[in-house]
């Protein structure tokens, strides 16, 4: 088997992990609240534009500048007179995309470092896991605003600093998941096989390992949104006149005691979405706690 | 002793109660857990009796409620389950008592004793202050007393300076310590009523035997009624008074222990008796070993009105399906709970069938093994470079020499520490070895798997102990057995898919199971398919590690009767691992017992098992339980544990824990091999020579009577 079978069939084992996810999340009452939640953001991304009443760079400055909801602007308008909520809409889609691409990313790479670093052990293990230390040990934010002043702010930059840094928590995670199964009888029994180690690693424990993965997944995907809104909030994200909620907030704390919804629309945006993720995460570990229902 | 510890203690009204009532009754007690798959029906109908002073074994495979009972007669299930029936403890109903009440009593009149030992002790505690906290609970006693207590209660246990044990972690203690210090803790109010959760389950055939022995004795000593669980019959019939056979939640049968096991009237007994292989003393290896077919009646389903043994029983009539039966009573204390107990015969479980004739002698060795060694770990220092040494290297195997025939069955024994697994995993090639040589079929076999040519790899297969991790859960069978197809053989797609099919016919699965995943499969069902794929690449020979010490005794013969069946028909060679003498002897035409890493003695099965023998297979043998209760049990026991830590032995590889120890000699000269004038091939590591060995064995023997 070669490295691209390897990789085209974890991505099937990836797939029917999802389907399986999905089910198990609508056990449990986190479940079917973070679940929804995702889907309504996950919806908002692909067609947030396309459904926003105005279109989010519209002003209306003669008499609509900073007012207050109502059932014009169910969310107000801001300093130009813009809608909030055809604001808040179409930025999910950048917000989203890069949080989801850069975790996406880190994710990967965090799993081929850690379960290849565990499976392997030794003093291979011990070096990788010295460096991945090193790597967790500076703060995520100030990596990423170190290389994207010096690279500058694009969408591929955020997500490829956020993959790198995710990297080493999600290695961390699956490494210690992969020494578990790793001690397991029918390793021993492919090794046996002469099966090679990227067929054990991603055909043999790669599977056993999902549950756990899915909720790494989940929380590192929650953690990339955080950095995304970060970023845009200190200017580095997507760049005006997009939308934006980082930008969003932070353009708006100037007026914030005279007109919160400016800020709390899209601050309300990024919680909703971390709150969903953070739910479906706990309903899934929930459930996976469950006794089986076909057992 | 014992008048010491009942002397301390205060004696209440309850404590003096009419000897002639029963210490402890459960009538028709069920326990129902519900889960948020459906009701478990873990307990459906038991009742049986315990008086003061008896011990009544409670035998049955796993998932049969044996302790769940337990737990039940604690009043300390977990969650809210439906009990059904009740629990009297000298006349009184253990439901009607609250919760402080109940606490009162747990530890204090009623005590238990776990499966392991390690975990029932507090890692962070000292043993001494361990026991005395149960004490200072329940017994009013100043704090000198308090102590004294616990230092009587360490020695009544048989462990030789209390003052030290107390001072020790459970982890500085082997397992068989520790287990006492259990059984000291359960006795530390002088229950009256003793459980005793398959209290040697965990532990090495030595060391269960010198507990069992305790447990013996405390019958004498203390004025208690003690439940033994227990899945092994020859445990059970070493130390119970009376035994109560429990089957899917029912008690099935009930008789006095010489009854059950001379006179068995419930079909399930006999079956449970034809399953284990006959006590190595008698000359009982010439039949083949039954099995019971199917599996034990789901948990799951409610009660169907009906025997629920009658689709595994080979007597069962309409009258078995159609109606439930109800325990009759034969006279006796004899009781069970069948329709037809005047038909139920030891041959009930088919005619015993002769085993074939041994094979024929292979003369080219398939596997030789020379001088093997291995050593895990190295010497680290405290501070990584620096200061003292610490964590040293641990003996595994130290020059193992062997040679497997040509369809020749070599089974390895010992305790665990003894470097059987280690032997296994070198053989195969997932533990490189340090020294020594392997050669299959005269040739040199590299140290490593991944060295090992495909051919190699296909010669030499293994089978595992547990085969719910040996098989991938998250995989179908089909993988499990079509994978080492494609791997070894230069089938077609189509030709790989009609051999998993004939290989899961030969171990008596049919072509469904392809698409089963392994999780939805009973142990002995995956065990098969375990078997299935090792016989994928047609191997010379298969290395099987302990294949059914995770099976319950009901299927242990299924897989035993398939691997010589193929054996028969393949000439394939087999290593068999295992602790259980018993099931060693039933499969092998030559024995390796080893000790340490160290062979102690080889050659033909019944010569290595008769005498003259090694003073460790000698322990050996007269630790093992016999399941038969008018078994003398001999007096031969080993104390301690088998040395780990990797020091050169200067002497005798077993002088530290042998009975039979000379002198100065065993410590300071290695053991010379010794062969027997009538079987060469039989080789002996001892100073003691042969005839002198045997004249000491024969006469130490007690024939039974």
């Amino acid at each position: 088997m070669n490295p691209l079978g390897a990789a085209v069939s974890a991505a099937a084992v990836l797939l029917r992990g999802l389907a399986s996810l999905v089910r198990l999340a609508l056990r449990t009452p986190a479940g079917r609240i973070g679940l929804p939640l995702v889907v309504l953001h996950m919806v908002l991304a692909l067609f947030g534009e396309t459904l926003a009443p105005y279109p989010p760079t519209e002003f209306h400055i003669e008499d609509h500048q900073l007012e207050g909801p109502s059932l014009q602007f169910p969310f107000g308008t801001d300093q130009f007179g813009r809608d909030v909520l055809s604001r808040v809409m179409s930025g999910a889609t950048s917000l989203i995309t890069v949080a989801g691409a850069g975790a996406l990313l880190g994710i990967v790479l965090g799993t081929v470092v850690g379960m290849s670093s565990g499976y392997k052990g030794g003093r291979t293990d011990e070096v990788v896991m010295r460096i991945m230390d090193a790597l967790m040990s500076f703060p995520s934010l100030l990596i990423a605003l170190l290389v994207l002043t010096s690279l500058g702010p694009n969408p591929i930059n955020i997500a490829g600093t956020i993959g790198v840094v995710f990297i080493a928590p999600v290695a961390r995670v699956m490494r210690s998941s992969t020494l578990a199964v790793k001690s397991l009888e029918f390793v021993d029994a492919a090794r046996l096989r002469g099966e090679p180690n990227v067929y054990i690693i991603f055909r043999e424990i790669l599977p056993n390992t999902l549950p756990v993965l899915a909720v790494e997944a989940s929380v590192r995907f929650s953690y990339s949104i955080l950095l995304v809104a970060s970023l845009g909030f200190l200017g580095l994200g997507v760049q005006p006149p997009s939308s934006d909620w980082g930008l969003m907030i932070s353009e708006s704390r100037i007026f914030i005691t005279g007109a919160p919804w400016v800020a709390l629309a899209p601050a309300g945006a990024v919680a909703s979405l971390v709150i969903g993720v953070n739910l479906l995460a706990d309903g899934i570990k929930q459930a996976r706690e469950l006794p089986k229902r076909e057992a | 002793m014992a008048t010491t510890i009942t002397a301390t203690l205060e004696t209440t009204a309850t404590r003096t109660a009419d000897a002639d009532q029963p210490l402890l009754k459960v009538d028709g007690l069920s326990v129902t857990f519900f889960t948020p798959t459906g009701a478990v029906h873990a307990v459906r109908d038991a009742s049986f009796e315990i008086k003061r002073g008896e011990v009544v074994g409670l035998v049955g495979e796993s998932g049969c409620g044996k302790s769940t009972m337990a737990y039940a007669i604690m009043g300390y299930l977990p969650g809210e389950p439906e009990v059904g029936g009740a629990v009297y403890l000298d006349g009184q109903n253990m439901a009607e008592l609250g919760p402080a009440e109940l606490r009162a009593l747990r530890g204090n009149r009623i005590a238990m004793v776990y499966q392991h030992p390690a975990l029932a002790l507090n890692p962070t505690m000292k043993i001494g202050p361990q026991i005395e906290e149960v004490i200072k609970v329940h017994l009013d006693l100043n704090a000198v007393q308090v102590t004294e207590r616990a230092m009587e209660l360490i020695e009544s246990v048989g462990l030789p300076d209390p003052e030290r044990i107390a001072q020790s972690y459970a982890h500085q203690l082997s397992g068989g310590q520790q287990q006492r210090i259990v059984i000291a803790m359960a006795l530390a109010c002088d229950p009256d009523l003793l459980l005793m959760d398959e209290p040697t389950t965990g532990l090495d055939v030595t060391t269960e035997a010198t507990i069992l022995d305790l447990v013996a004795d405390l019958k004498g000593r203390v004025n208690a009624g003690i439940l033994y669980v227990s899945h092994n019959l020859g445990v059970v019939a070493r130390v119970a008074d009376r035994v109560v056979v429990m089957y899917a939640g029912q008690t099935v049968e009930e008789a006095p222990v010489r009854d059950l096991f001379k006179d068995p009237r419930h079909p399930y007994t006999v079956g449970l008796l034809s399953c284990v292989p006959k006590p190595v003393a008698d000359e009982g290896a010439v039949t083949r070993l039954q099995s019971i077919r199917g599996s034990v009646f789901p948990s799951t389903q409610a009660d169907p009105g009906m025997c629920l043994f009658a689709d595994r029983c080979p007597m069962a009539t309409d009258r078995c399906t159609g109606e439930a039966p109800a325990p009759v009573s034969l006279g006796g204390a004899h009781e069970t709970r069948c329709f037809y107990p005047g038909e139920v015969s030891p041959d009930l479980w088919d005619e015993c069938i002769e085993r074939e004739a041994p094979r024929e002698n292979g003369k080219e060795p398939t596997l030789t093994v020379k001088g093997l060694h291995r050593v895990y770990g190295q010497w680290q220092r405290k501070y990584l470079f620096f200061g003292p040494k610490v964590k040293p290297p641990v003996r595994a195997v130290e020059s193992v020499d062997f040679n497997v025939g040509a369809g020749h069955t070599v089974g390895i024994v010992g305790e665990s520490g003894s470097g059987k697994s280690t032997v296994a995993r070198s053989i195969v090639g997932l533990v490189p070895r340090d020294s020594g040589d392997l050669e299959l079929r005269g040739e040199d076999l590299p140290a490593e798997t991944d060295e090992r040519n495909a051919g190699q790899k296909a010669s030499i297969r293994m089978v595992f102990q547990n085969p719910t991790s040996s098989l991938n859960p998250k995989l179908p069978v089909r993988h499990n057995i079509l994978r080492p197809l494609q791997k070894f053989t230069d089938m077609s797609a189509k030709e790989r898919e009609e051999r998993a099919c004939e290989l899961l016919e030969s171990v008596g699965l049919d072509a469904s199971y392809m698409d089963r995943q392994p999780l939805q499969l009973s142990g002995g069902q995956q065990q098969r398919v375990a078997l299935a794929a090792a016989f994928a690449g047609d191997p010379d020979l298969i290395v099987a590690d302990e294949p059914v010490s995770a099976l319950d005794v009901s299927v242990q013969a299924q897989v035993l009767n398939l691997l010589e069946d193929h054996q028969r028909e393949n000439g394939t060679s087999y290593v068999f691992i295992s602790h259980d003498l018993g099931v060693v002897r039933y499969v092998s035409d030559e024995i390796v017992v080893l000790y340490a890493g160290h062979v102690a003695e080889s050659g033909p099965a019944e010569d290595v098992l008769s005498t003259p023998s090694h003073p460790y297979t000698e322990a050996l043998l007269s630790a093992a339980p016999i399941p038969d209760p008018d078994a003398i049990p001999t007096p031969i026991r080993l104390s301690g544990s088998v040395p780990k830590q990797h020091e050169q032995f200067k002497g005798c590889f077993f002088a530290s824990r042998c009975p039979r120890k000379l002198g100065d000699v065993c410590d300071n000269t290695p053991p010379p091999m010794q062969s027997s004038p009538g079987s060469p091939t039989h080789e002996i590591h001892c100073h003691i020579p042969l005839e002198k060995l045997a004249r000491l064995q024969d006469n130490s023997v007690i024939t039974p009577a």
